[in-house]
């Protein structure tokens, strides 16, 4: 991706036909929510059939060795509806789903809904913490860099953006694993080297939390500065740009103090694109981390989707794309109503 | 504040609790429900909540009294009889009777259910079971089957269980609910878990009717990878590793504290041909496009004298395995057939060459063997499974060993799923795969009859005589006379070579044996301390700090001794040390970001 | 060079003076690049790598990578004999590393290939035609922005099965939405400028508009864009064999990194194993990023006022 920040990546639904100062705000709210709506329901239908084209099926891979005959296969196929032709399949399927049922996942022979809901909350703590952090951590990076353009920390926070953004985080990951979670040389390795909590601590109580929070550290530490890099790159990019602008001149002839012209003019404009990124990440949340999920055993919904596809259990699947699509669809509809809101120009 | 310390290297167990952590890597628990479950870890779930009527014997996995105490058969085979023991309670305080084994038996034997999906082919040919009173349980059968009295069907509360409809079963958790534990009469109590999560807690049931555990919980935390899980044991978070491969379980063999093995599992894996793919599994069209030569059983078994197995065990299993032979492994020592050593395939490539050249695959003049009718066979098609390692390794060592016969082969991956599809179309001369065998050998047999093509018969293979042997085995209750049959059939497929067993897998684990002692392998000796049939090792092994003798097991050996304690020392020393550091940098960090905010144009120019 | 500084004023015809002034601003940008300290570093590490790749088979002979002839020890530390150390197969880290380079490389530069001529003409589409052709295609880019990527990805390894150019496949067809989108940003703002509707005036067709002024106002994005692509090739690719969605039969980073994992590298203390191929990957990565970062700056005008 650009690391020149381009404005308006998503944020544009429509192409500008009139120049002209941009409609009420109402009818753009309106407008984008009915697109959103729109792209949702698009979502659905495409995803269902997306995945029918998935090799292998449940009874062959779930039950090899244990569905032995013919008449075990076939009560299997039937209990769980797939015996049933893809149309009668997908009729079914928008029934259910209107009703809010998002079906029964074959593997675990558990409600969609339940599984959905019991990987959420791993993945919101550990995407949703570092997708925070980073989001703070780079931007700070990127408007000091950007400030102090040539300085040693300049220097410094570029080349380790660059680093880091160069780098698998999953392999960061390991590194960390390896050097704070087993340890090496003289650096003792304290930190947990997996899993969401100790096996027997109650992750309700207050050790508990404080548990979970102590195993979270190396997780979300990867995945901070995994993000980190590439908010702090198009942040420093973004304001580097403003900061040519002349009525910035202005405001320092005028005396204004550097770090009231910084954030309250030069910052505030050169957010705007930042936010559209950070919009679609923050969607990215509930598509969860699959990568750092296997390296730090987290139970969350990356590897839910990911473990659905060898089977193929084509309802977890479908949740699961249906909840990350939304996501991101939701984190944009918020997205642009704010930028249609700063900017009207936007509003065409 | 509590520091997160205590969750640390420190033993976690308070002074009273002996709990028993074991890592889990691999598959994850796939139901809770014994009724729909198909992955072993749920096997082991389930054992430890519920019972079953027959047990195992941890020698050899052949049948022992376990709810049942005593059972027999009538002269025609067509009725059993068990006897329940009585005095069992489930952990609600309900009496187990014989009622609950019919129930849970009479919902598998329901038509089209899906309970029968897992259990019902252990009650083929069984027409009825009733409770007469309540500690006998008889089954009607329409015809003798040997298999029993294999059944491995945990045994559930009617009173509870009643209450699930048929079109509930299929989505029915079994789960703890409210806090409230799943009732079993199991050694344990299944008390916080879901299919889908990562965290499984038992408490051990005080009134169990084997006798309570010497342990008081038991937790199961489920790893994504070996470094974590094996890293938790050596930390001391986990007590047990389950599923580690022979690197590692060298790696740690040097450790202190801990004691790890290559246990033998009653698997296998093979070199599997296409023997002849058929549409169906009549035989009425061939379909796919199998090389003339692999058709050949002559053809099939000259290469088996193609394979060097004990270099494979080597290389590819890193030492921990067992050359193969035959499709029943040999900890069923009731069952197994060992080949005479006159007939016994040993790595003799010159022995090959001659095999072949008498079954016609002579060498042409280009050094490549041909057909028997002048052709040239072509390039054989061999099929790896891209998810394991030792599949590809495999393959590509076979492939080496053909080039040296003069036939040309070529290797293509496959993940299982796909390979699943290559196979029913028959687009294959030979894959690698692998089987779990049961401790009755009849389900595997059957995966080589003609019956089973296009279903479990990934080979096609079919032979008459063969199903023959394998429909008189499975009525047969003489259990020598059976013994005979299954070993002739053994035979019959050593030699027309469908499957070429290469190597009997091994299964790497770890315990932490300065905490725990008494561990008993199934088989015995050799085989395996978790994952067994049947959860023996729960119930008798003891905390290190209980220095009784461990629980009379006549004719096992090798349980696992108490080892000096590992490295202990603690661990919130570094952890503090770890908080300092980054309190330090946070102070200092916050102070120079307070000390330029102030600057203006002027202060910087 | 003008035309004017000539004592014989030549007559050159259009197509030799659009050559010339081509010439001349390859040799402009050249010169502001070699002016860019971090992009002739990227550049230099690049060349470094890609000599290694053309030249594997005189570094290493290829017969190292042979499972069935390797006979070094198992997860062996690096040695006089073995200079990285062994794998699990007893396969020397060096030859894998070299000849895992080629594959990286390979597969990073054809993806992108895909990706860049998928993204570019669904860029230059959406962004240029105002009818529902051009609303379909953004659409189209929309929707695949919004599925998580790589559930998207595994799932198209997952039907196209795992090979060589199965994964070209796969990463070329999920990584070209956000490429289209800049052409499509950069479309856009062309569209606007005065001598595209002077020539639509004069009566220039669409196509003839998209060729000669659009396209070439875009390329310069283009190519920076596309050194950025590879990047994220690479990268991509690296994590896909990590996943086990890679080649099998071949090696590259990514495969000796999933391998090192699931052998349990950190246990077995086999620290050449893990971290050789990942500092190759970061240093690939970052090589083209500080050459693609420095040719946006060189190329886009914008940003060269800045300097």
């Amino acid at each position: 991706m650009s690391l020149v920040a381009e404005p308006g990546l998503v944020a544009e639904g429509e192409q500008p036909e009139a120049r002209s100062r941009g409609r009420s705000y109402g009818s753009y709210v309106v407008v984008k929510v009915l697109g959103s709506i729109g792209s949702l329901l698009f979502m659905l239908l495409v995803n269902f059939f997306l995945f029918r084209v998935l090799p292998g099926n449940a009874a062959q891979t779930l039950g090899r060795g244990r569905l032995n005959t013919p008449a075990q296969v076939a009560a299997f196929n039937k209990a769980y509806g797939l015996d049933k032709s893809v149309p009668q399949q997908f009729l079914i399927f928008l029934k259910s789903t209107a009703h809010g049922d998002l079906g029964l996942s074959v593997k675990y022979r558990l409600p969609v809904s339940q599984l959905i809901m019991d990987r959420l909350w791993p993945t919101l703590l550990l995407v949703g913490l570092s997708t925070i952090l980073s989001t703070l951590i780079g931007v700070y990076l990127g408007i000091r860099g950007a400030w102090s353009r040539g300085s040693v920390f300049d220097k410094i926070s570029t080349s380790s953006s660059l680093t880091l953004y160069a780098m698998p985080e999953w392999w960061l990951g390991l590194m960390l694993i390896a050097g704070l979670g087993v340890g090496f040389a003289f650096v003792p390795g304290i930190f947990p080297t997996g899993g969401l909590h100790s096996p027997d601590v109650n992750p309700s109580s207050l050790h508990g939390v404080l548990d979970t929070t102590w195993h979270l550290v190396l997780p979300v530490a990867t995945l901070t500065l995994a993000y980190l890099a590439e908010y702090s790159l198009i942040m420093r990019s973004s304001l580097l740009d403003e900061l040519g602008e002349d009525y910035l001149q202005t405001a320092r002839a005028k005396g204004l103090r550097d770090v009231v012209v910084r954030n309250r003019h030069a910052v505030r404009n050169a957010l705007l694109p930042t936010t559209t990124v950070i919009a679609l990440n923050i969607g990215f949340v509930v598509s969860g981390a699959i990568t750092v999920e296997t390296v730090f055993s987290i139970p969350g919904l990356g590897l839910l989707s990911t473990e659905a596809i060898g089977v193929p259990d084509f309802a977890v699947l479908q949740g699961t794309f249906l909840v990350a699509s939304a996501g991101v669809i939701a984190a944009n509809l918020v997205a642009n109503l704010i930028y249609g809101w700063l900017d009207p120009r936007v509003r065409t | 504040m509590l520091l997160p310390g205590l969750a640390l290297g420190a033993p976690a167990q308070g002074k009273d609790k002996v709990v028993f952590k074991v890592a889990m890597l691999g598959e994850g628990v796939d139901s809770l429900n014994p009724f729909l479950g198909f992955q072993a870890p749920s096997y082991e779930m389930w054992g430890l909540t519920y019972d079953y009527l027959v047990g195992y014997s941890m020698k050899d996995m052949s049948p022992e009294p376990d709810l049942a105490t005593k059972w027999s058969t009538s002269p025609d085979g067509l009725t059993w009889t068990f006897t329940v023991r009585s005095g069992v309670k489930f952990s609600d305080g309900v009496p187990l009777t014989a009622k609950d084994v019919a129930f849970t038996f009479n919902r598998v034997l329901a038509k089209d259910s899906v309970e029968g999906t897992n259990w019902l082919s252990y009650l083929t040919g069984v027409k009825s079971v009733t409770a007469p009173d309540a500690t006998t349980v008889v089954l009607k059968l329409d015809k003798p089957v040997a298999t029993l009295p294999l059944l491995p069907i945990p045994i559930v509360p009617e009173h509870i269980w009643k209450n699930v409809s048929e079109s509930q079963m299929k989505s029915y958790p079994a789960a703890p609910t409210g806090g409230k534990p799943v009732v079993g009469s199991g050694p344990f109590r299944l008390v916080q878990g879901s299919a889908d999560g990562s965290t499984f807690k038992f408490e051990a049931n005080p009134d169990y009717w084997g006798g309570a555990p010497h342990i008081d919980e038991v937790i199961f935390q489920f790893y994504k990878n070996d470094d974590s899980a094996i890293q938790a044991v050596i930390k001391g978070e986990a007590d047990f590793v389950e599923g580690i491969n022979a690197l590692e379980v060298k790696k740690l063999q040097s450790q202190p504290g801990i004691t790890a093995q290559n246990g033998n599992s009653p698997g296998f894996d093979e070199i599997a041909f296409n023997a002849g793919s058929t549409s169906d599994s009549k035989g009425t069209k061939k379909i796919g496009n199998p090389n003339p030569a692999v058709l050949d059983p002559k053809f099939r078994h000259a290469l088996g004298y193609a394979l060097n197995l004990p270099q494979l065990i080597t290389k590819v299993y890193q030492g921990a395995g067992l050359p193969g032979t035959t499709i029943v492994p040999p900890n069923y020592t009731a069952y197994h057939w060992e080949p005479p050593a006159d007939q016994k395939m040993t790595f003799d490539l010159s022995k090959a060459g001659q095999l072949l050249d008498a079954a016609g695959y002579k060498k042409g003049s280009d050094g490549k063997r041909t057909l028997p009718d002048g052709k040239p066979i072509g390039t054989l098609r061999l099929a790896a499974r891209s998810d394991s390692p030792t599949s590809l390794n495999t393959m590509d060592y076979f492939k080496t060993w053909l080039g040296d016969l003069g036939i040309d082969s070529q290797v293509s991956t496959y993940s299982s799923s796909q390979l699943t599809n290559v196979i029913y179309k028959g687009n294959f001369d030979a894959f690698q795969w692998g089987w779990y065998v049961e401790p009755d050998p009849d389900s595997m047999l059957s995966y080589l009859t003609c019956a089973q093509r296009q279903h479990s018969s990934d080979s096609f293979y079919c032979n008459p005589a063969y199903d023959k042997l394998y429909n008189e085995q499975h009525v047969n209750t003489d259990h020598a006379s059976r013994v005979n049959q299954i070993k002739q059939m053994q035979e019959i497929l050593y030699r027309d070579s469908p499957y070429l067993v290469t190597a009997y897998s091994a299964i790497g684990e770890a315990v932490r044996s300065d905490r725990f002692h008494c561990l008993v392998t199934q088989p015995n000796p050799g085989g395996i301390w978790l994952e067994q049939y049947g959860v023996y090792n729960y119930i008798h092994m003891k905390p290190a700090s209980d220095t009784s003798a461990c629980d009379a097991a006549p004719g096992l050996t090798g349980a696992v001794k108490t080892s000096a304690p590992a490295d202990s020392s603690s661990k919130t020393g570094p952890f503090l040390i770890g908080v300092g550091a980054l309190v330090v940098v946070a102070l200092v960090g916050g102070g120079i970001v307070m000390m330029r905010r102030r600057t203006t144009v002027e202060d910087r120019e | 060079m003008s035309v004017s500084d000539a004592p014989s004023v030549r007559r050159l015809s259009t197509r030799q003076l659009t050559r010339q002034r081509r010439l001349a601003s390859y040799r402009r940008t050249w010169r502001a690049f070699r002016s860019h300290r971090s992009g002739m570093l990227g550049l230099g590490i690049l060349l470094v790598f890609v000599v290694v790749a053309l030249a594997a088979p005189i570094l290493a002979d290829s017969k190292g990578l042979d499972v069935t002839l390797a006979n070094g020890p198992v997860l062996g530390a690096p040695s006089s004999h073995y200079w990285l150390g062994t794998d699990d197969n007893g396969r020397s880290v060096l030859t894998l590393l070299i000849w895992g380079s080629r594959v990286s490389l390979f597969v990073g530069l054809s993806a992108t290939v895909i990706s860049m001529v998928i993204g570019t003409l669904m860029g230059l589409i959406s962004g240029y035609f105002a009818g529902w052709i051009g609303r379909i295609t953004f659409r189209i880019t929309e929707w695949m922005l919004v599925i998580p990527f790589l559930p998207l990805a595994i799932a198209l390894a997952a039907v196209l099965g795992r090979g060589l150019v199965n994964i070209i496949i796969v990463i070329g067809v999920t990584s070209w939405p956000s490429t289209a989108l800049l052409i499509r940003s950069q479309t856009l703002s062309i569209k606007e400028r005065a001598y595209v509707e002077r020539a639509e005036a004069i009566g220039g067709g669409r196509w003839h508009q998209m060729g000669r002024h659009v396209l070439p106002n875009v390329m310069p994005m283009v190519f920076a864009n596309t050194t950025l692509t590879v990047a994220a090739a690479i990268l991509t690719e690296t994590t896909l064999s990590f996943l086990g969605l890679g080649d099998p039969t071949r090696t590259s980073w990514g495969t000796m990194l999933d391998s090192a994992y699931q052998v349990g590298a950190i246990t077995t203390g086999s620290w050449w194993f893990v971290i050789p191929p990942g500092v190759c990957v970061v240093l690939v990565v970052l090589a083209f990023t500080l050459v693609g970062q420095a040719l946006e700056e060189v190329l886009n005008p914008r940003l060269r006022a800045r300097q």
